[in-house]
């Protein structure tokens, strides 16, 4: 009795014990319930996106870059195409695709006659990098290789290939200073325009119109959405979103004109800016030497860039807007200038040229002419270049009026060029020598300044815009390459540039005469001779700047030309003007006047003056 | 016993369930077996088929003699089974670092599957044995040695999780068999007291929290730490010892917290000093996945997110991102509930828990409904190892839970533990259909 007792109050025991258990293990099943609701029904947007983030992987589709052209552009019919692109391809792979190191090896393997490249390095290579991640095997791949790869997807498992359209410069070192080239981005450059939307990954213009109007020619990349399993396997693609090309620029450089300037600076260091002086329109700019931007795009050539900074006459120096050199016999017209507005003389006036001048001081010193010219007035003295009679007309004028005349002419100022790099000429002063060197300025400057020597320096397309100032009855324009800016398909121009007064200077008559008349006497009878042989009626002003360079002998001296054509007294639409500047000339007359010459006989060519040749002075057909 | 009498008596809710269950699983193997890419499958739910028919025959056989005489072999069959385990984990060869297997050739088993069905067998037949005494805490110290041994070896292999399952089942048996509640809460906290303090200090040491804490400082100063600890001991065995004399309650309320506190104390010191850095995080890490996302943190985020991307629906079967691309590991075995729930969405899950508290459900029924002690501490022991599977697997799947290699019971593919389950619901389905003998 006892013991049955005994026995039903332990198993109530045990029913309770089991009451307590069955409501733990409920209680339990309700958490996990709990958390499953919190998880699919509550957080289930949230981890659907993450799920999708996993599978997806989108691969960019390259947008082609905008071409360019030169400005005989008429959508596809003439022109020349400066830059264009070719279609290519990377090959990549992700190393682990493959299910062993043996099997991505031998694939390369097979690989490798077709592309050719290096199996120890590339392995290397690989090993470095995350194995999880698109690894580039080698890019720039033809279309026949990838075809071949296609159709034996069996013997060429796991590699991929993309889009990638390689940039071709189709005049190489002509064209290189104008439009630069493209790149890849850099950290800082990342840094700076990831919120306007480049990616890490794209290429971007690393210089010249490439990079000054990158926002045009970049298009829109698209995306292929793929999707991958765990071990980056694609099990599906579709396009996301097709690229748009990039606009497509016409330059107002003519081709021809550029590659005739090209050629006639062959074998020397200069540059040749050509403005048309009624739009500030770029006609050529050329500087040399130069590079070949193929070569720098092309990656295999990876040293080049440091191959080329090192070269000692500096190939990627744009030297008509980055680089500036006393502007010698040139600013003998700064100085006939400063001497007719403030009234220190007139054009009839004469001094007499012994051949040298002589500042009476302390001890006298002798500043000479290259020849005896005898007396002249301010024409012929332009025209021939007479130094002692600027000699005079500076110490007449004083130092102050002739640097205030320089800036007025815009020599250090910045002609507002639209690509980047472009530095500003220099125009010295008297607390400028004092806080530079300690002294005061002495007359022997004044003489220096009023022939272009000494402290100067000028650009050369800050000398060529001032031309066109003089041309312009004071008008300068801003100075520019891009004529127009059409949509990926041509059809619709999205902008076209206007010319952009830049500022007037007020010369007298007299002055923008005398000017003229004395250029136009140095082509008939003076120091730029060379150019009387043009069918157009040219005027101009040579140059030779002696240098402090340690290149002494007969190579210390730089040639300069400045001239205009054709011939006028009034302005007119159709004026060129032409600056050469030759490093190390020697004599402007001899070596740069030689280049303006063939210049302007390729603008004539060109029919640049075809309304001259109505006028009968010029048949341009029979030129041609 | 043959013939229409088994077939009449046999517990049609437990083994409809189950059959259900193991059909679920088997579908959910096929779909995560399937590669997408080589459009193949790799076979395990055919596997799994025949694991599952092996497992009917047996679970038959568990079925059809007197379950009273597994507790009179009990001694033999867990001194057996521990022989085994103790070979395999001797001489096993390593699959992923773990000898937990032993390899036939065409086939492997893993005996310490096995090893928690002889636990408790010979817990049932011990605590049937001691019905009366087990209040005492001495006749806690058998037990716990029975459970404390097999862990012990199978932590050698190492298994981390396959020990970890034996500790709970045997507080659940020691509560059911009916041992004092004091004496578990006891034992429960000193063991949390042991654990916390040393892995909080690491944690906060890892975690870079600066400033003064009252852990921090106690561990910096270990002679205070003594000192507490041991004026809590003198405290304690000072009222033990007075409550030989005095027969007071309020004095059991002294020492026995007091013995608690003292002894959690001493032990958190002991692991402190014991373990080394690389343990105590190896094992924050298995309390927080978070604190390693590239480690098992990973798996566990794709699981959360296999699961949680299924929504109510689910992506459809074969069509469940995470788990046919691959981003969901294990997917056939410890993660195929994230399967189930992707693919399937919350109702599929829902379904599959049902069904698992329907089993677990009728297995407190069947404890409850024999007069038998052995009988109902069996069929305890085997509902508590088949839930604690549940909780552990699900719980770790839906990121609640720690990390450990465990399976879902009936879902997950694996010869060795669908045995087990089979050979369980033989046991359960046996003493349900032998409930009115006793």
């Amino acid at each position: 009795m006892n013991q049955t007792s005994l026995k039903t109050r332990m198993l109530e025991a045990f029913r309770k014990r089991m009451y307590v258990f069955f409501i733990s293990v409920s209680s339990i099943f309700a958490i996990l319930v709990l958390q499953l609701i919190n998880l699919q029904l509550v957080q289930g947007k949230e981890y659907s996106l993450k799920a999708q983030m996993n599978m997806e992987n989108n691969i960019p589709i390259p947008a082609a870059r905008g071409e360019i052209y030169d400005r005989d552009f008429q959508r596809g019919v003439s022109g020349t195409v400066l830059v264009s692109n070719r279609p290519s391809f990377n090959l990549t792979m992700v190393p682990k695709n493959f299910e062993s190191e043996a099997a991505m090896i031998e694939v390369l393997e097979r690989l490798r006659p077709l592309i050719g490249f290096d199996l120890q390095n590339t392995l290397a290579d690989i090993k470095k990098g995350n194995p999880w991640e698109r690894y580039l095997l080698k890019d720039d791949v033809s279309f026949d290789v990838i075809v071949k790869i296609a159709s034996h997807k069996n013997i060429y498992p796991n590699i991929h290939w993309e889009d990638a359209p390689i940039r071709v410069y189709n005049y190489s070192d002509v064209m290189a200073h104008v439009i630069g080239y493209t790149g890849s981005l850099n950290k800082e450059e990342y840094n700076v325009l990831k919120d306007q939307g480049y990616k890490y990954y794209q290429t971007i213009g690393k210089i010249g119109i490439e990079k000054q109007y990158d926002a045009h020619l970049r298009g829109e990349d698209g995306f292929i959405r793929r999707i991958v399993d765990v071990r980056n396997r694609v099990e599906g693609e579709e396009i996301g979103k097709s690229p748009t090309g990039g606009n497509n620029i016409v330059l107002t450089i003519d081709y021809e004109v550029q590659a005739a300037a090209h050629d006639a600076l062959e074998g020397s260091s200069g540059a040749v800016m050509v403005l048309k002086a009624s739009t500030g329109e770029i006609i050529a700019m050329v500087s040399r030497p130069g590079y070949d931007p193929n070569e720098i795009i092309s990656k295999e050539n990876s040293g080049i860039i440091r191959e080329l900074n090192s070269n000692p006459s500096k190939p990627f120096l744009n030297r008509t807007i980055q680089s500036r050199y006393p502007p010698a016999s040139t600013f003998k017209i700064v100085t006939s200038i400063a001497a007719l507005e403030t009234e220190k003389t007139y054009p009839e006036k004469t001094y007499y040229c012994p051949g040298k001048y002589t500042l009476k001081g302390y001890v006298d010193t002798d500043f000479y002419c290259f020849k005896t010219h005898g007396t002249l007035d301010l024409y012929w003295a332009l025209g021939k270049s007479c130094s002692v009679y600027f000699y005079n007309l500076g110490m007449a004028v004083g130092p102050t009026m002739i640097m205030k005349y320089a800036s007025y002419m815009g020599l250090d100022e910045l002609t507002k060029v639209d690509i980047p790099g472009e530095i500003a000429g220099f125009i010295p002063s008297q607390r400028w020598k004092l806080k530079t060197f300690g002294q005061p300025w002495f007359d022997g400057d004044t003489i220096n300044m009023s022939i272009g020597q000494g402290f100067l320096a000028v650009t050369p397309i800050a000398l060529a815009n001032m031309m066109c100032g003089i041309v312009n009855n004071g008008i300068v324009y801003k100075t520019h390459l891009v004529k127009e800016i059409y949509t990926p398909d041509n059809r619709t121009v999205l902008q076209s540039s206007k010319k952009e007064k830049l500022r007037e200077v007020p010369l007298s008559p007299v002055t923008l005469n005398t000017i003229k008349q004395g250029m136009r006497y140095s082509v008939q009878g003076g120091t730029s001779g060379w150019l009387s042989r043009l069918k157009v009626p040219a005027a101009g002003k040579t140059g030779t700047a002696q240098t402090r360079s340690n290149r002494k002998e007969n190579f210390s001296q730089h040639a300069w030309f400045l001239g205009f054509a054709p011939y006028s007294d009034q302005p007119s639409e159709n004026t060129i003007v032409v600056c050469v500047f030759i490093e190390f000339g020697q004599w402007g007359a001899s070596a740069a006047a030689p280049v303006a010459e063939r210049v302007f006989a390729k603008l004539i060519e060109q029919g640049y003056f075809r309304e001259y040749s109505q006028q009968g002075n010029l048949n341009v057909q029979q030129i041609k | 016993m043959f013939g229409r009498d088994i077939f009449g008596k046999m517990d049609i809710i437990l083994i409809g369930a189950v059959f259900v269950a193991v059909a679920f699983g088997i579908m959910m193997i096929y779909s995560a077996g399937f590669d997408p890419v080589e459009q193949i499958n790799k076979g395990l739910y055919k596997k799994q088929i025949i694991w599952f028919i092996i497992g009917i025959i047996f679970m038959t056989m568990m079925s059809i003699f007197n379950y009273r005489q597994l507790g009179d072999y009990s001694l033999y069959i867990y001194g057996f089974v521990i022989f085994i385990v103790l070979i395999t984990t001797v001489f096993g060869r390593p699959i992923r670092g773990t000898s937990a297997w032993l390899s036939f050739g065409f086939f492997s088993i893993q005996p310490s599957e096995f090893m928690k069905l002889a636990v408790v067998i010979v817990l049932a037949k011990y605590l049937e044995l001691r019905e009366r005494d087990i209040k005492n805490f001495r006749e806690l110290l058998i037990p716990t040695m029975f459970v404390l041994v097999p862990v012990l070896i199978i932590l050698k292999q190492p298994d981390f999780g396959t020990a970890a399952i034996f500790i709970p089942v045997l507080f659940t048996m020691l509560f059911m068999g009916g041992a004092d509640v004091s004496h578990l809460v006891s034992i429960i906290l000193i063991a949390i007291i042991a654990l916390v303090f040393p892995m909080m200090y690491t944690y906060w040491e890892w975690a870079g929290y600066k400033g003064s804490s009252i852990i921090v400082q106690m561990f910096v100063h270990l002679d205070v730490l003594f000192t507490i600890s041991g004026v809590l001991l003198f405290i304690a065995v000072s009222t033990f010892i007075m409550h030989f004399f005095f027969n007071q309650s309020f004095l059991r309320k002294i020492y026995i917290p007091a013995t608690v506190i003292s002894l959690g104390l001493m032990m958190s010191v002991v692991i402190h000093k014991w373990f080394k850095e690389y343990q105590k995080k190896r094992i924050l890490v298995f309390l927080n996945p978070d604190l390693d996302p590239h480690g098992s943190g990973y798996n566990i985020i794709q699981s959360k997110v296999a699961i949680g991307s299924g929504g109510f629906f689910g992506k459809g079967f074969l069509q469940g991102t995470q788990t046919q691309l691959g981003f969901l590991p294990e997917k056939t075995s410890d993660f195929i509930f994230p399967v189930i729930a992707e693919e399937l969405g919350f109702a599929g899950a829902i379904i599959a828990i049902a069904l698992l508290g329907v089993i677990i459900y009728r297995g407190m029924e069947i404890a409850l409904g024999t007069r038998d002690k052995f009988g109902a501490l069996l069929a305890t022991g085997i509902t508590a190892i088949l839930f604690f599977h549940i909780l552990i697997n699900i719980g770790m799947v839906i990121g609640i839970m720690p990390v450990t290699g465990l399976p879902l019971c009936f879902f997950s593919y694996g010869g060795s533990n669908l045995f087990m389950v089979m050979i369980s619901v033989g046991i359960l389905n046996n003493i349900s259909m032998n409930r009115s003998l006793y």
